[in-house]
């Protein structure tokens, strides 16, 4: 099987397209939102302009992609195969915040290891390479000895200090590549690091009052941001929600509650779904898309929210804050995906991210 | 240094700067005088965004482009004579109930979109209103020219628009886009915009398309694949003009809520007549009626409302009685147009054994138990020579028009009668769907032009079947009754004697 590159532009991200793949699958399946409908050339929704390499148009409609069209060098996404490496202009919207950083690989050596919970192991790697250019809320690519392939972890430091990358790690049961990190690796082992992969980021340039809604160790990437956010003097109104089963699972408290101190503007509210009624937990109890209705008293419109988390937290939360005003283009998401959560649900054209 | 590349949403920006100015010789609430007495409430016209960004210029060049290729295929289907390689003569009915049914619905369409774009005050729905009420007029312009070729063959299709006008099944989708284009632009845009053109548009216009790819209509297959990539934009424009509602105003909600029950059910209705032709009239089937409402309305439809949901969007009400009748509904209208065979535009007939074996596998629930033992006690009544004919005007439903001939819902052998009083008078409704229309708008619907009230009233052009079928402009002995000894089927049966003469 051969494979071709496509380059995206104006996002100037490259990405690998199987033999008889189609651009649009392949730029989805990239994370990269290409507007389209029918799926099998008869709409001219998908419609992309070539601008470098040879394509397959394949059942294009002569009616959705005219001849004169072609000419010019346009394709249906949904139709068309590569045929040698490709670049592209796509439909996709400028994005201010976002920076082109290119991917490099890096050698990172163990030097912390930290039981943060009874299932999330706290990794500090510091690059031999370094420093690591990045935004915060990006991820990284880590190949672990024995696991075929490589695991995604988000960055949870402040690019601040890009010779370190700490990682925060939940063990997902019998996973190959989180059940290497807490049972088998130790302080001093080196790990092939690339990086930084990823569009979830803060949209600095809109400023306003930022709300971060984060599930389990999804709160890495939002740690990232609010570190980065405090350290570089952010003064409009920033909330946390952490939501967590029950204390057990709970870390980085004394931390943030520390950061909400020293920052009038930063509030934190850690969130207990499953917490045992008699505890002695005084903090919010339930999921937190309720916690968060609840803090923010239903009413979401003004704020840019960062959501990130498990699948059904997310959607609980998108449609919370919907309810509560804020819509999608002020929602900014970054799921996580087990392998198995793959088989995605279909999918209407009614939102374009979420 | 070189200035930096405008991306293609900023190169538009650029190219429709100012069409959306203030107007100072005249208030602009006095320009737009109908964009708010619906109760929709719109604080930022300009956090539309146009999701199509083409201008005029490249809106003529597409779309000259597509019709030099239709009217080319058109040319040849008709030097080749492709109307005799159909797959039977009575696949032509399929285009009669088109034509008369369906195209005026387009020309209703760009009217109503000229009006909506004329009246909404934001430039974005505006334009997009303006390229599909042209879209609209050239839909129908190129469906009346691609079937004018069965025109010179066949009956029952010259008189289309007067048909649409007066002829009494037609008042069903003639009421269908009267009632939206009496309402005010929003609801317009939700009633045609997203209801008709996005949630049902595939149980519509697929069937026809798909219909004549598989029954050997080529001219209307290209005609369909022409349409289909405007199609795109309609369905677009309908998408955003509900999202754009929400995101307005926390008002709006409950309004749209009541339009997409109400088009939903309006929708539904009208497509009874779709769901008759896929399972009665091709004589090559595509799909039956309850396969393509489990395809496009029970998947499709379903992640769409999950999706509207996040909205508080909920499904349209009566979804669920829909979805029971489409085990029915395709079964009950043939039942009436064969009684009514008389007076209808085309021509019917009785399922042959294969096609109620067909029907039999593709309705396990219902065809055997409801309807195959009517069809072959009629087959056996024409076989006697004693064919059944209902020479009684039928009830008809105040608001989608349709006569009362459909059953209760989880009881297909009781009809469904329900009512109400307005104003000291009776109104008669074939459904709760229907009933809840009226109740909530009465004083416009007991002004409906319902065709048998007409035909009693003395309007349509006498007090007999004659009479009123001149009034019609339908031709009596020629346009309609049964397939079976029609000039359509001794034109058909004549070009396949030739054809197998020459054959040898």
């Amino acid at each position: 099987m051969s494979a071709h590159q496509l380059t995206i532009e104006p996002l100037g991200d490259t990405i690998e397209v199987e033999e008889g793949q189609t651009i649009l699958d392949a730029c989805l399946r990239a994370g990269v939102y290409l507007p389209h409908a029918c799926g099998h050339g008869l709409c001219g929704t998908c419609k992309t302009q070539v601008t470098d390499g040879e394509i397959d148009h394949g059942a294009a409609s002569n009616f959705a992609l005219m001849d004169f069209e072609r000419e010019d060098g346009f394709v249906l996404a949904c139709t068309a195969t590569l045929v040698s490496d490709v670049t592209i202009e796509a439909d996709v919207e400028d994005d201010p915040d976002a920076r082109r950083i290119n991917v490099r690989d890096f050698v990172g050596t163990v030097v912390g290891l930290e039981d943060l919970t009874h299932d999330v192991k706290g990794v500090l790697l510091a690059l031999e390479d370094g420093p690591i250019d990045f935004q915060a809320g990006q991820y990284v690519n880590l190949v672990l000895p024995g696991v075929e392939g490589s695991r995604a972890f988000s960055i949870a430091n402040a690019p601040s200090d890009g010779l370190h990358v700490e990682l925060q790690i939940r063990r997902v049961p019998d996973g190959a590549g989180t059940g290497y990190i807490h049972e088998k690796l130790k302080l001093g082992e080196r790990l092939a690091i690339s990086g930084p992969y990823g569009r979830f980021l803060v949209r600095k340039s809109r400023g306003g009052p930022l709300l971060f809604l984060a599930g389990g160790t999804g709160v890495s990437s939002p740690r990232a941001m609010i570190l980065d956010l405090l350290e570089e003097g952010y003064a409009e109104p920033i909330t946390l929600v952490h939501g967590v089963r029950a204390q057990a699972d709970l870390y980085g408290r004394d931390e943030f509650e520390a950061l909400a101190r020293a920052h009038a503007n930063f509030r934190y509210v850690p969130a207990l779904s499953q917490e045992p009624e008699a505890s002695d937990w005084q903090g919010e109890r339930g999921f937190v898309h309720d916690v968060a209705k609840r803090v923010h008293g239903g009413m979401f419109a003004g704020n840019t929210a960062y959501l990130c988390g498990p699948p059904p937290m997310i959607e609980a939360c998108i449609a919370t804050l919907m309810q509560g005003r804020l819509f999608e283009k002020h929602i900014f998401t970054e799921r996580f995906l087990t392998a198995k959560d793959c088989a995605e649900k279909p999918k209407s054209p009614v939102f374009k991210r979420l | 240094m070189t200035a930096k590349k405008l991306g293609l949403k900023q190169r538009y920006a650029h190219m429709t700067r100012g069409l959306d100015w203030e107007t100072t010789y005249q208030p602009m609430d006095k320009v737009f005088p109908y964009d708010q007495f619906e109760g929709i409430k719109i604080k930022d016209w300009s956090a539309w965004e146009d999701p199509f960004r083409l201008t005029m210029d490249a809106y003529w060049k597409f779309q000259a482009e597509k019709e030099r290729k239709l009217y080319a295929v058109l040319d040849a289907f008709a030097q080749n004579n492709g109307q005799a390689s159909v797959s039977d003569g009575r696949y032509i009915n399929t285009l009669k109930l088109f034509l008369t049914g369906v195209s005026p619905l387009e020309y209703q369409a760009h009217r109503g979109f000229a009006f909506t774009g004329r009246h909404l005050r934001g430039a974005g729905p505006r334009v997009a209103a303006q390229m599909q009420s042209l879209d609209e007029l050239r839909h129908v312009q190129t469906q009346i020219h691609t079937i004018s070729q069965y025109n010179k063959y066949f009956d029952g299709l010259s008189e289309f628009p007067h048909m649409h006008d007066r002829v009494w099944y037609l008042s069903v989708p003639k009421s269908f886009f009267d009632d939206a284009r009496a309402a005010g632009p929003f609801e317009f845009m939700i009633a045609i915009g997203f209801a008709f053109e996005y949630v049902l548009t595939n149980l519509l216009f697929v069937p026809f398309m798909s219909g004549a790819a598989y029954n050997g209509d080529m001219s209307t297959v290209t005609f369909g694949f022409s349409a289909q990539s405007d199609e795109s934009r309609h369905m677009t424009l309908g998408i955003e003009v509900i999202k754009f509602l929400l995101e307005q105003h926390p008002d709006n909600l409950p309004i749209v809520q009541k339009w997409v029950d109400k088009w939903f059910w309006r929708g539904f209705r009208v497509l009874g007549l779709v769901a008759m032709m896929m399972d009665y009239m091709l004589p090559k089937k595509v799909m039956s009626w309850k396969e393509a409402w489990e395809i496009y309305f029970t998947e499709g439809g379903g992640s769409l409302f999950q999706d509207l949901a996040r909205y508080g969007i909920k499904v349209p009400k009566y979804a669920d009685v829909a979805t029971e009748a489409a085990e029915h509904i395709s079964h009950q209208n043939w039942a009436v147009f064969y009684q009514y065979t008389h007076a209808a535009g085309f021509h019917t007939w009785m399922p042959d054994r294969e096609h109620l074996d067909w029907l039999s596998e593709k309705y396990p629930n219902t065809f055997d138990k409801y309807y195959r033992p009517r069809w072959e006690m009629w087959a056996q009544a024409e076989k006697e020579g004693k064919r059944f004919y209902n020479m009684a005007l039928p009830q008809l439903c105040q608001v989608c028009q349709i006569p009362m001939a459909y059953t209760e819902p989880g009881d297909p052998t009781t009809i469904c009668f329900r009512e109400t009083q307005f104003k000291g008078e009776t109104y008669h409704f074939c459904s709760d769907g229907c009933k809840d229309i009226f109740d909530d708008e009465p004083e416009k619907y007991a002004q409906s032009w319902l065709p048998v009230h007409q035909i009693f009233q003395g309007n349509c052009g006498g007090p007999t079947v004659p009479d009123v079928l001149n009034w019609y402009r339908m031709n009596n002995g020629a346009d309609n009754m049964d397939y079976a000894g029609s000039p359509d089927e001794k034109l058909w049966n004549e070009w396949h004697a030739k054809a197998a003469e020459a054959a040898g």
